[in-house]
């Protein structure tokens, strides 16, 4: 099955997983192979899916667990952990 | 093997028995839904996948028109397409299509439906509205998979429509000859289906539980108008019962027909006037028809709640002249704006933790002033013609209704001064619904021409149970002791203080409970319009005395049920059919 990865972080935009980050995050988990589930208390999303990662809902501040499983998890999740470092781009 | 029954809220009364038909629409306007044979699920599987791709290459090919400055409509369009290539949305189409043996459309609509229910429940407002996204994109992969197909299939014979919902809009494009009856998912006991319904004399059911998958089309299904029924793959019994109920209803409707026009008067010579409720200016025929004398409740929510913006005065004033001329001679009594609660406004975006108990009808009239005034003109100005009265909807005091007084001798006077006519004398009414408005009503009596009790939101209010909610629909007690005796005080309080007293609640519509009503000398009762042959004709052949006779039996009483015995006794004794073609608010307790 490949190795498992995970990482614990936490949203840092001020709007939260709305639809311009969801998509990033889906794009991004798109171009690798091992399968990415993004985490929160209460839900959990396949982080390729756009819908799934909006269906977290996630504002500002929440934790959210990355976790990758295959061949290039540490890879997939060091890259969607590079997407909430820079805030998806936003808050310049 | 016994039939599998589903139930739902019965709208409009008769039995049918055909075939079914799905009316294959949810949201969308005319998809159909069909069920495909095993050998076909591939096919339906591969022109999901074509018409998915199709769209997205649709969409990257707009993504390059996009010019370079106009970046927020390229991440929409590119948001879109995200969704379309959504691996877990295709997913679930296809599985749709798969598990249930559905056609793709459907399987599509089905999913659309998934994803927007999860975007309703969430609790970030931008994010609930995101749910709108999915449906525009679901628009273009349903395009393609239309203009691929032949053709929908039409109705070829007369069918049960069953659908999720059914609008006005839907109703015109159907064959209205080609239905035998129908039945929705949505929609509850006032919902513009089964006026509808009404309307074309068609028995339906809405609110049906479990309408919808494993129905499939051209299965025999009987539907029962009267009990909110729809009985699925009926046996031999069933299907010999309800055709002979089927040849009893029609001559027992000949019966009542044929008097419907005459007065209703008691044997020993007592009158009512029977009105009738209406909404639309369709409803008014069927008044004409059934023997209506005019019309106690025209609810004026209509032009409010069909569009997003306010309607101005002057498409007030031609709605509700034209509706005057209409009802002409007869009476027409127009209930000011009755909005909050169960019909929320679009434009009135505020939630409210406990909307039944908060800003709805004369309060939020009184708090929107302009809203009011624009109403009132309008009203005033139609006065001039026909038979003209207004009446003010959940009044909850004397102070409120003085206020509600002042403000419309302000607007009587603007009118005045712009030496525009109106009717001055026109009568003018409250709705006495409230349990506050019950105890003082006395007080209230002093200040109006007259009174009338709504039913429907009196017993909700007093009892402190919302009927829709099946936790507690069993406490839905109409012949309760407190909702007698506050009927009962209402009517005395009105005759002390000389005013006539109306009753417009599903109350004056109940065969069990219009002898009650009777005996307790209520001047007029409004009901829908179809109801009003039968009421008439037990009215016709009643007696005021045994009325009077049982009203003393159930105001002794202490007891609900017994009350309900002694109705049902009444009924039984006297009139027998009643018990066959009606559906009685106090079902639940007798059966």
């Amino acid at each position: 099955m490949g190795e498992e990865q995970e990482l614990r972080i936490r949203v840092r935009n001020n709007l939260g997983l709305h639809a311009r980050p969801a998509g990033k995050i889906a794009n991004e988990a798109q171009r690798f192979a091992s399968s990415v589930v993004l985490t929160t208390e209460e839900a959990e999303a396949d982080a390729k899916s756009i819908l799934d990662v909006l269906t977290l809902a996630a504002p500002l501040g929440t934790e959210v667990c990355i976790r990758a499983q295959g061949p290039d998890a540490d890879q997939a999740v060091q890259a969607l952990a590079q997407l909430f470092i820079n805030k998806f781009g936003e808050d310049k | 093997m016994s039939a599998r029954i589903l139930r739902g809220i019965p709208v409009s009364t008769g039995i049918a028995i055909g075939q079914a038909y799905f009316l294959n629409r949810c949201h969308f306007a005319g998809i159909t839904r069909q069920t495909v044979d095993e050998a076909d699920v591939p096919v339906e599987l591969n022109r999901l996948t074509e018409a998915f791709e199709s769209a997205c290459q649709d969409l990257e090919r707009i993504l390059g028109l996009v010019p370079a400055d106009l970046h927020e409509h390229a991440a929409i369009i590119e948001l879109h397409l995200m969704i379309l290539r959504d691996p877990k949305f295709r997913k679930r189409s296809q599985d749709h299509v798969c598990s249930t043996r559905i056609n793709a459309e459907w399987g599509l609509e089905r999913a659309v439906g998934d994803v927007e229910e999860i975007f309703a429940a969430m609790s970030d407002e931008y994010l609930r509205q995101r749910g709108q996204d999915i449906r525009v994109v679901a628009e273009r992969v349903l395009t393609k998979l239309v203009g691929r197909q032949a053709g929908l299939r039409a109705i070829t014979q007369r069918a049960i429509l069953l659908a999720n919902d059914l609008t006005p809009a839907d109703t015109i494009e159907l064959e209205i000859n080609k239905i035998m009856a129908f039945a929705t998912a949505q929609g509850g006991k006032t919902s513009h289906a089964g006026i509808l319904a009404r309307s074309l004399q068609i028995p339906a059911v809405v609110g049906v539980e479990g309408l919808g998958d494993d129905l499939s089309d051209g299965q025999v299904i009987i539907l029962d108008g009267f009990h909110g029924r729809i009985i699925l793959d009926p046996n031999e019994d069933e299907l010999a019962r309800y055709t002979d109920l089927q040849t009893q209803l029609e001559a027992y409707q000949a019966t009542i027909m044929r008097s419907c026009q005459l007065p209703a008067e008691t044997i020993d010579g007592y009158r009512f006037e029977v009105l009738a409720n209406i909404e639309l200016f369709e409803e008014v025929v069927a008044v004409n028809d059934n023997g209506g004398e005019g019309v106690g409740l025209y609810r004026s929510e209509y032009s409010y709640l069909t569009r997003t913006q306010m309607p101005t005065e002057e498409e007030l004033t031609e709605t509700y002249l034209d509706m005057a001329a209409l009802v002409a001679p007869k009476k027409l009594v127009i209930r000011t704006l009755d909005v909050g609660a169960d019909k929320l406004m679009r434009s009135q975006t505020t939630r409210e933790a406990n909307p039944a108990l908060g800003l709805r009808a004369v309060r939020y009239c009184l708090k929107h002033r302009d809203v009011f005034r624009t109403q009132l003109r309008a009203i005033l100005k139609a006065s001039v013609l026909g038979n003209v009265s207004i009446m003010f909807p959940m009044v909850s005091g004397l102070q409120e209704l003085v206020e509600i007084k002042k403000f419309y001798r302000t607007v009587q006077a603007e009118l005045h001064a712009e030496g525009v006519c109106f009717r001055e004398d026109m009568p003018m009414g409250i709705m006495v619904e409230l349990p506050s408005a019950v105890i003082t009503a006395d007080l209230l009596a002093q200040e109006v021409d007259f009174f009338s009790i709504g039913t429907n939101d009196l017993i909700q209010y007093s009892l402190g149970i919302d009927r829709t909610n099946k936790d507690v629909s069993y406490l839905y007690q109409p012949l309760h002791p407190a909702i007698l005796r506050s009927i009962k005080w209402v009517i005395d309080a009105g005759h002390k203080a000389g005013i006539e007293v109306c009753l417009c609640g599903e109350l004056a519509a109940d065969p069990f409970c219009i002898p009650i009503l009777m005996g307790m000398q209520v001047d007029a009762i409004s009901l829908g319009p179809h109801a009003i042959p039968g009421i008439k004709r037990i009215i016709r052949q009643a007696s005021m005395a045994e009325c009077t006779a049982l009203l003393k039996q159930v105001m002794a009483s202490q007891s609900v049920a017994r009350n309900n015995k002694l109705v049902r006794e009444l009924i039984f004794r006297r009139f027998p059919e009643e018990l066959l073609f009606y559906s009685s608010l106090l079902d639940e307790d007798i059966n």
